[in-house]
């Protein structure tokens, strides 16, 4: 060992420290690799346990709920549940997201104060205090300024008062409220006013969402969230020593119909389970980054045992073993990998930050309602991280080393005495690399046509990377072209640099098996961006076609607080009339939402007038292509439309019948058409107001469409609504252009991060080629000495240097959009419909490959000036005295 | 006039923390068409004068004039000119550029100069036909003997029809049958090309071919024959 280990200082440790300029590159490739990965994990870990420690935190200690088979249920059925006290504690619940408007605290509610609808979501909750103090944890800061603590009791005289709230210390204390002072909520439509009579101590649900939390009297909830009648859920803490399972099945027995059990972690396993798909989605992506910084690993060593022949023939020579050998290279390996761990820890943490922000829009908008509020890592990187990123990246970096490694333990002593490879073996063009490719991408046909995995696209995944390195296979064979081609022909194009040029391609040549590992990682990153951008680009042009089609409507209209993750803020009445007895609107198409669980999985179910939808409104048909005459049919019978998204998902078809839980029980529905659906990747499940009011007759409308008589003006009608509806009403209005404005800026925030990822991995990949390029010019410096002798000058040996780097960027190009465009087809046909359940029609986008192309090859160019100038600056004379 | 006039040269470098004296005060003529062999002690200067005297390295003090040119007057870029159109090398370990076939490697001053491909081309099928590698045009160094890269080399250094070659121990790596061989190849050009040539070498057999012997020892030119 300590042989070992004085072979690694002296033969592995100080070369490292000597090219300095390689290693800090390979580490730092590595680095930003783990970096990336470990970012992903910390965002996609940050938003479901944030969500998590909310949902526990609020639960306390709850130990089943019941709720509405189809969401909300009247309150009269506590009566007749009174058997459920025979188990343990039961608190009825009314729970609800409420935006604070901080604009506004201690403003005169007199007067219309301007609302501010960007401010947090709170998570507000209804109970009966005195039945709820067994299941959470209420400890009041202090009420008064006598010190006490207050009892129960006096919560329960807090919020006797319907305008009374209480809020957590953490939120007070970060916008500067009191006790006494005076804050608005949205809720819905609606703008209230409480005044603050308590503060809770940061514990138990206080906890929740950084504090974003506020409770309310039972009775003041059902009527500030226009639930007067209704509850949400009962909340049960069984008695100590019961089997919860067992409880659960008996409870489950004796409940009606329209009413189920479940346990609070439900919530967030339903949410776990949708949200796999994006953090799956956005893992892989961030896996790329890795997997390029372990081909750099493998060109590191690989170029480390090329140069170094003559030094390990020399180590063989006086008696150091095989294996020995071995180790040292895999040493060099496992060294720089752990390094480039140890700082892509730290870096992830910063980076995370960065994953977080650009992902909260999409984790908020699909997801999770409160995911905005938290756009900040509650978790640190901890042994989990750590450990999962050491059992990763060091394993992969002895994998990514075996080969190289293995090589340096065959050198011969011999080669010692025969002095270094001075006679360079030129490439052949090999069939087996190219039969290699073909099988790889055969079998990445075969397995996008496998079937998901629990809904994940496992397959499609192991298809996109048998693509990858079928694409990296080709690469010699096509480098070696590329140069063929150059030196006979292309360098005629160049005029002034003809025997640049061809010393370029001959250098480049007889370089292949050494050039070929970072080309090839330069062409998988390359391949990746061209994918994803062909994809994110086609599915641009798709949801934009879509959005033409279909949203047709002159002005949407919702209450401000309403998100696709919520089920927050319901029209009223009076507002829809407004629209209805406006002279310029032609017709209002009121339009109610519910969320139910489906087959364990959260899905909208809607409903409007079919009848006005007939007329002025517009869907893109799956099956059949135009289905206004089932639509039609729809009217007063029990058929249904659902979205692609819900089709693809439960495999349910046209004419399949689907068993929906409703407000009565569960009842069937037969499906009549499907439809494409970009707006949200959950079940959608459409049907007639009538059937929807027979089934779901608790809700009320959550939007509305608005079509305007010819010649009206879209922005002076919506002014105008705004102006009319009750001065306290949160209605947001939006006219067609804002809205399509705003779905656009959606889908493009959504896939920000993508294009982050796929930069980081090309400026990795970028780093490998320069890394290839000085180790190359290092190696080839007697021959560029000779040019010296020769009489090339600086500017002739710089620009050979440069040629070589656009050999390499245009071939990595070549393969990249080669590859590129097959894996689009992968992310588009198979990935993504089996993700998200989104159909997206193909796009060729050739402005942007010509743009890339250009991009490129400027990269490229530029990765070589620095390894050009280190040639110009080679050593004639040393060259010539060591001769 | 003289083609290579060299003035009281001197050269001095840092050698292991204390100054070395490579040459001290070297000067001599040579007309076109001379064969100086230079012979000394391994260390005595003469690899360090052949690189002084091809503009690869600067004298510490001295003049060295090739054709009437001052070399130390003139920029890197002039240099790197200059010894394409005027000065051909001859290394003892060949160096040929292994990823260029022969042809490739013997035309290559000539691309460098910007010589038309046709041009060049004929100029290098003329010269690798005198050195009798007519057949060994399209292979590899790898594939050639050491006789066989080494007259590939000569024609490398004569193809531009320079002024002077300075051939550092050519036949250094070679058995004494291509030695000869490469040696006479040398003298013919010298002769029929009218080409000064300036031959480092420990080899008595080859300095025989030379027509002036100028011996070192200790970076100062000893004796003149």
């Amino acid at each position: 060992m300590t042989v070992f280990l004085t072979l690694f200082r002296q033969f592995i440790w100080r070369a490292l420290v000597r090219e300095k300029l390689r290693s800090v590159i390979t580490v730092l490739g590595i680095s930003l690799g783990v970096g990336v990965a470990v970012a992903i994990r910390l965002a996609n870990v940050g938003a479901l346990e944030s969500f998590r420690a909310a949902t526990d935190s609020v639960a306390g200690e709850t130990s089943i709920q019941i709720t509405g088979s189809a969401g909300r249920f009247d309150e009269m059925v506590l009566a007749d549940l009174g058997w459920l006290r025979s188990y343990g504690q039961v608190s009825p619940v009314i729970t609800g997201f409420a935006k604070a408007d901080l604009s506004n605290i201690d403003s005169d509610s007199g007067e219309a104060a301007v609302a501010d609808s960007h401010g947090p979501y709170l998570q507000v909750l209804g109970v009966d205090v005195l039945r709820d103090r067994l299941l959470r944890r209420y400890r009041l800061l202090r009420v008064n300024d006598n010190g006490a603590e207050p009892g129960i009791r006096y919560l329960l005289m807090l919020l006797a008062d319907p305008q009374s709230i209480v809020l957590t210390e953490q939120f007070a204390r970060r916008h500067q409220i009191s006790i006494g002072s005076r804050i608005f909520l949205l809720i819905g439509e609606s703008r209230r006013a409480f005044v603050v009579r308590g503060l809770l101590m940061d514990e138990g649900p206080a906890r929740a969402l950084q504090g974003n939390f506020a409770l309310l009297d039972i009775a003041a909830a059902q009527l500030s969230f226009n639930r007067v009648g209704l509850l949400d859920r009962i909340d049960v803490k069984l008695k100590s020593g019961s089997d919860i399972g067992e409880v659960e099945r008996e409870i489950r027995e004796k409940l009606p119909d329209r009413l189920r059990v479940l346990r609070p972690e439900t919530g967030y396993d339903q949410v776990e389970k949708m949200i796999a798909a994006f953090q799956f989605n956005l893992s892989a992506l961030g896996s790329i980054a890795l997997l390029v910084g372990l081909f750099l690993i493998y060109n590191t060593v690989s170029i480390s045992v090329i140069t170094r022949r003559e030094e390990v023939g020399s180590l063989r020579a006086v008696g150091t073993t095989q294996v020995i050998i071995l180790g040292l290279f895999l040493g060099e390996a496992l060294l720089l990998t752990a390094v480039g761990t140890v700082v892509g820890l730290g870096l992830g943490r910063i980076l995370a930050g960065a994953a977080v922000q650009i992902t909260a829009t999409t984790v908020e908008t699909f997801f999770i309602a409160s995911a905005a509020t938290e756009a900040v890592v509650r978790h640190s990187v901890g042994v989990d991280e750590v450990t999962l990123a050491f059992a990763i990246a060091l394993p992969l970096s002895i994998v990514a080393s075996a080969v190289p490694a293995l090589e340096a333990a065959r050198v011969s002593p011999i080669e010692a005495m025969r002095g270094a490879e001075r006679l360079a073996r030129s490439f052949k063009p090999s069939i087996k690399h190219l039969l290699l490719s073909s099988t790889l991408f055969v079998g990445a046909y075969r397995f996008s046509s496998l079937d998901p995995t629990n809904g994940l696209p496992i397959f499609g995944y192991v298809a996109a990377l048998m693509l990858m390195f079928g694409g990296a296979f080709l690469v010699p064979n096509v480098l070696w072209l590329a140069c063929v081609v150059n030196s006979r022909w292309l360098a005629r194009l160049f005029f002034t640099a003809v025997i640049e040029a061809k010393l370029a391609s001959a250098n480049l040549r007889a370089s292949i098996p050494r050039v070929s590992i970072s080309v090839a990682a330069l062409s998988v990153a390359l391949s990746m961006m061209v994918a994803v951008s062909v994809m994110i680009g086609s599915f641009r042009d798709t949801v934009s076609y879509w959005v033409g089609e279909t949203m047709v409507a002159d002005i949407y209209a919702k209450p401000i607080t309403r998100a696709a993750t919520t089920d927050e803020g319901e029209l009223s009445d009076e507002a829809i009339k407004v629209a209805q007895n406006d002279p310029q609107i032609e017709a209002v198409y009121p339009f109610t939402t519910q969320q139910i669980i489906y087959a364990d999985e959260p899905v909208t179910v809607g409903a409007g007038d079919f009848a006005t939808f007939l007329k002025h409104g517009r869907l893109l048909f799956k099956a059949p292509s135009d289905a206004r005459d089932q639509i039609r049919d729809a009217i007063g019978h029990d058929f249904v439309t659902v979205n692609e998204s819900f089709s693809l998902r439960f495999k349910k078809y046209v004419g399949d019948m689907i068993e929906l839980p409703t407000a009565f029980g569960s009842h069937e529905f037969k499906i009549v058409a499907i439809y494409y659906d970009y707006s949200s990747s959950r079940g959608w499940v459409v049907m007639h107001q009538g059937t929807y009011a027979k089934h779901f007759p608790y809700s009320r409308p959550t939007s509305m469409s608005i079509y305007l008589q010819p010649g009206a003006d879209a922005e002076v009608v919506s002014e105008r609504l705004s102006r009319a509806v009750d001065k306290d009403a949160q209605i947001l209005f939006a006219t067609n252009v804002d809205l399509r404005r705003e779905v656009m800026r959606i889908f493009d925030s959504t896939f920000a991060i993508t294009y982050a990822l796929e930069l980081i991995a090309i400026v990795i990949a970028a780093l490998g080629v320069i890394s290839t390029l000085i180790t190359l010019i290092l190696e080839r410096r007697g021959e560029i000495a000779v040019l010296g002798f020769l009489g090339a000058t600086h500017r002739q040996l710089r620009r050979m240097v440069v040629m070589e780097a656009l050999l390499i960027g245009g071939v990595s190009q070549a393969i990249g959009i080669a590859i590129g465009l097959m894996l689009s087809l992968v992310l588009i046909y198979v990935i993504n419909v089996q993700s998200f359940g989104w159909t997206i029609q193909f796009h060729l986008p050739l402005g942007f490959l010509v743009q890339s192309t250009l991009i490129m090859i400027g990269v490229t160019a530029v990765a070589g000036l620095y390894p050009a100038a280190r040639a110009a600056k080679t050593d004639v004379v040393r060259f010539a005295r060591a001769e | 006039m003289p083609i290579l006039v060299v003035d009281n040269v001197d050269k001095t470098y840092d050698g292991a923390g204390r100054a070395v004296n490579a040459l001290r005060g070297v000067t001599f003529n040579a007309e076109a068409g001379d064969f100086i062999a230079l012979t000394g002690p391994s260390g005595c200067g003469k690899s360090t004068l052949l690189h002084i005297l091809g503009g690869i390295d600067r004298p510490t003090r001295g003049r060295v004039l090739l054709d009437g040119v001052e070399l130390v007057s003139l920029s890197e870029e002039d240099l790197a000119r200059l010894r394409r159109k005027k000065i051909g090398f001859v290394f003892q370990f060949f160096n040929l550029l292994p990823t260029l076939t022969v042809a490739e490697n013997v035309e290559l001053p000539l691309m460098l100069d910007g010589i038309s491909n046709s041009s060049a081309s004929k100029r290098t099928t003329e010269m690798l036909e005198r050195v009798g590698l007519g057949g060994r045009a399209a292979h590899y160094p790898a594939e050639l003997s050491g006789g066989e890269m080494q007259r590939a080399a000569v024609a490398r250094a004569v193809v531009t029809r320079p002024d002077l070659i300075l051939a550092d121990e050519p036949t250094g790596n070679l058995d004494s049958e291509n030695g000869t061989q490469v040696m006479k190849l040398l003298a013919e050009l010298n002769r029929e090309m009218r080409i000064t040539v300036i031959l480092a070498t420990h080899s008595n057999e080859a300095a025989q071919y030379a027509v002036r012997l100028l011996h070192m020892r200790d970076g100062v030119i000893e004796e003149i024959a």
